[in-house]
């Protein structure tokens, strides 16, 4: 399972980055480079909300630092654009770091209220500051070049989503996250410290997703807190993870793309419409909670799970009840000889 | 005499007002099983939540090997060789048994391979091998209480705390879980076990340390403590006596 989904995996970034050389529409490049972004954002949201179970709605603030960072270094510095990219990376980390102590002692709805509140302090931030230009945003030096910001960005992401699979997947770190996920208190007997596998994932869901903000500041040029550092990335991320699977790797890549599509069919060509989308958006949310709970890769990997070692456990589990069960009618019709016996005498 | 494995030395932990262990002491020789009984509210969980580094004791000292541990966070006692399970079982319900048991390999097993090898090991040995694919929240009360004992193993303690293994297990279960014990102890586990099924408690230890209201109120081989007045008073009230 796990090298067919490597195999698979290389494959479909193999098909990507061909795409160019059949699709020369500005247009198309420019939908494929923004859901290539949608993939890194959710599997990095995934690797604290469905890994280690907190739902970080300060996700998107991360996106703005990274952004933000890039963009006054290129625009104030001079630096060319990989070098700010790298120091927006390092400052995303000691960002993640400074807000992981303090929230990371929470738990469940609190840490969401207070990540939440966090992005909503850092947009502020940047509304009253006169280094980001204020509400009026900042503008980037353009490179008008999709192709380079299509292959900038599925580097990037390609190179994230492998990363992931080899800690979350392959390595212990993945499954050391799961226990904090599950029983944090029992996992603590078990040798593991929370606090510092918490940071660790904060600062790794953090960083790509820092990054990602960069590329995309440099490639759409513009950008202002109501595009970066509004809840809007860490909600859509969101949606994307639960819908597609959390705690998986590839559910939230499969969310990603379905729910970028749905949205830019409705942008698109739908635009008298737009209200509809987020109406039906909400529909299809509150139907997957309910009716698909894993979410759909989750569900998929349970029913194959359920042919294989989960069948053979409902194998072990039916028989062994069987046995039992002939036990208890033996020891039930014993018992029924024995008052008869002692009746008739 | 050699330095005890464990040491307590007027252990006491209060909660506001309240004095859940009261100037404990007691120790731990190597190789031995300690049964650490008392009438429900007597103190003891807390006391294993005081060694096992989940309380910081309010007063008094734990010595491990000669060496102080209080206040050690559990996940450095786990580190030095103690291996804990809980009364109320702590499985990792969304994941497969032998992933319980992997994620406590990899405390002295850090490559994977190796973390694999071991985990199955310790699922032979407890018997959880043929159900190591299953989900540890489809276990049963019986398989969840073995999976608990599996992963303090895995972690390969020096010294283990059993809390109410036993309780709840229909007879067959308990005579396997105690032939387990007995086979950990012979491997050269120390173990300090909690117990209400005196069966077991007086089968299997060396040595009983009685609670009562958070004080210690004996020490002593089983019969020395079958037959203690304040034992039986503590149990069954003073008429008894």
């Amino acid at each position: 399972m796990r090298n067919k989904i490597i195999s698979w995996s290389i494959l479909a970034v193999i098909a990507m980055s061909v795409v160019p050389l059949f699709v020369s529409d500005t247009f198309v490049l420019r939908i494929l480079t923004e859901a290539i972004m949608w993939i890194g954002l959710a599997i990095a949201f995934d690797v604290l909300a469905g890994y280690t179970g907190y739902l970080n709605f300060g996700h998107g603030a991360f996106f703005g630092i990274g952004a933000y960072s890039t963009a006054i270094l290129m625009v104030q510095a001079n630096w060319p654009f990989v070098m700010a990219l790298f120091a927006g990376a390092v400052i995303t980390a000691l960002c993640a770091l400074a807000a992981g102590f303090p929230t990371l002692r929470l738990r469940g709805a609190y840490f969401a209220i207070a990540t939440w509140a966090l992005s909503l302090a850092i947009q502020q931030l940047a509304l009253i500051l006169t280094i980001t230009g204020g509400p009026d945003g900042m503008r980037l030096p353009a490179l008008l070049n999709p192709l380079y910001f299509f292959y900038f960005m599925l580097g990037a992401v390609t190179t994230t989503f492998f990363l992931f699979w080899f800690l979350l997947e392959h390595a212990p770190f993945g499954l050391k996250l799961k226990a904090i996920r599950e029983d944090e208190l029992g996992a603590q007997s078990l040798g593991l410290n929370p606090t510092r596998l918490k940071i660790q994932a904060f600062v790794l869901s953090a960083v790509p997703t820092g990054i990602l903000g960069g590329i995309y500041a440099y490639w759409i040029t513009f950008i202002d807190p109501a595009s970066t550092l509004s809840d809007l990335v860490s909600d859509q991320a969101l949606v994307m993870v639960v819908f597609g699977g959390m705690g998986t790797l590839i559910g939230p890549v499969i969310g990603a793309v379905l729910i970028f599509a749905f949205k830019t069919v409705f942008w698109a060509y739908l635009s008298d419409f737009q209200l509809l989308y987020l109406i039906i958006l909400g529909a299809v949310i509150a139907l997957c909670v309910v009716f698909l709970p894993n979410g759909l890769w989750g569900t998929i990997i349970t029913r194959n799970g359920g042919n294989g070692g989960m069948k053979k456990s409902r194998m072990i589990g039916p028989k062994r009840n069987q046995k039992n069960a002939d036990k208890t009618q033996k020891l039930a019709g014993a018992l029924k000889d024995c008052v008869q016996k002692e009746g008739g005498e | 005499m050699a330095t005890p494995l464990l040491e307590l030395k007027s252990v006491t932990k209060t909660f506001g007002g309240l004095t859940a262990n009261n100037q404990i002491s007691f120790k731990v020789q190597t190789g031995e099983i300690v049964g650490l009984i008392g009438p429900n509210g007597a103190g003891k969980t807390t006391l294993f939540n005081v060694i096992s580094g989940y309380y910081a004791p309010s007063y008094g000292q734990i010595l491990l090997n000669g060496k102080d541990i209080s206040s050690k966070p559990p996940y450095e006692l786990a580190g030095l060789g103690i291996g804990r399970t809980f009364q109320v079982v702590k499985p990792f319900p969304g994941l497969s048994v032998l992933e319980n048991v992997l994620i406590a390999s990899f405390l002295r097993y850090p490559k994977r391979s190796h973390a694999e090898k071991h985990a199955w090991d310790i699922l032979e040995l407890t018997g959880l091998a043929d159900r190591a694919k299953v989900s540890a929240a489809g276990l049963t009360l019986a398989g969840r209480k073995r999976l608990e004992i599996g992963k303090a193993l895995a972690l390969e303690p020096t010294f283990l705390l059993l809390d109410e293994v036993v309780a709840g297990l229909n007879p067959t279960e308990v005579d396997l879980t105690i032939e387990l014990i007995l086979k950990l102890r012979d491997q050269g586990v120390t173990i300090l076990i909690v117990e209400h099924i005196m069966r077991v408690i007086m089968r299997i230890c060396d040595r009983l340390v009685v609670l009562n209201f958070g004080e210690k109120i004996a020490e002593g081989t089983p019969e020395e403590i079958s037959n203690n007045p304040s034992v039986i008073e503590a149990y069954l009230g003073d008429s008894a006596a």
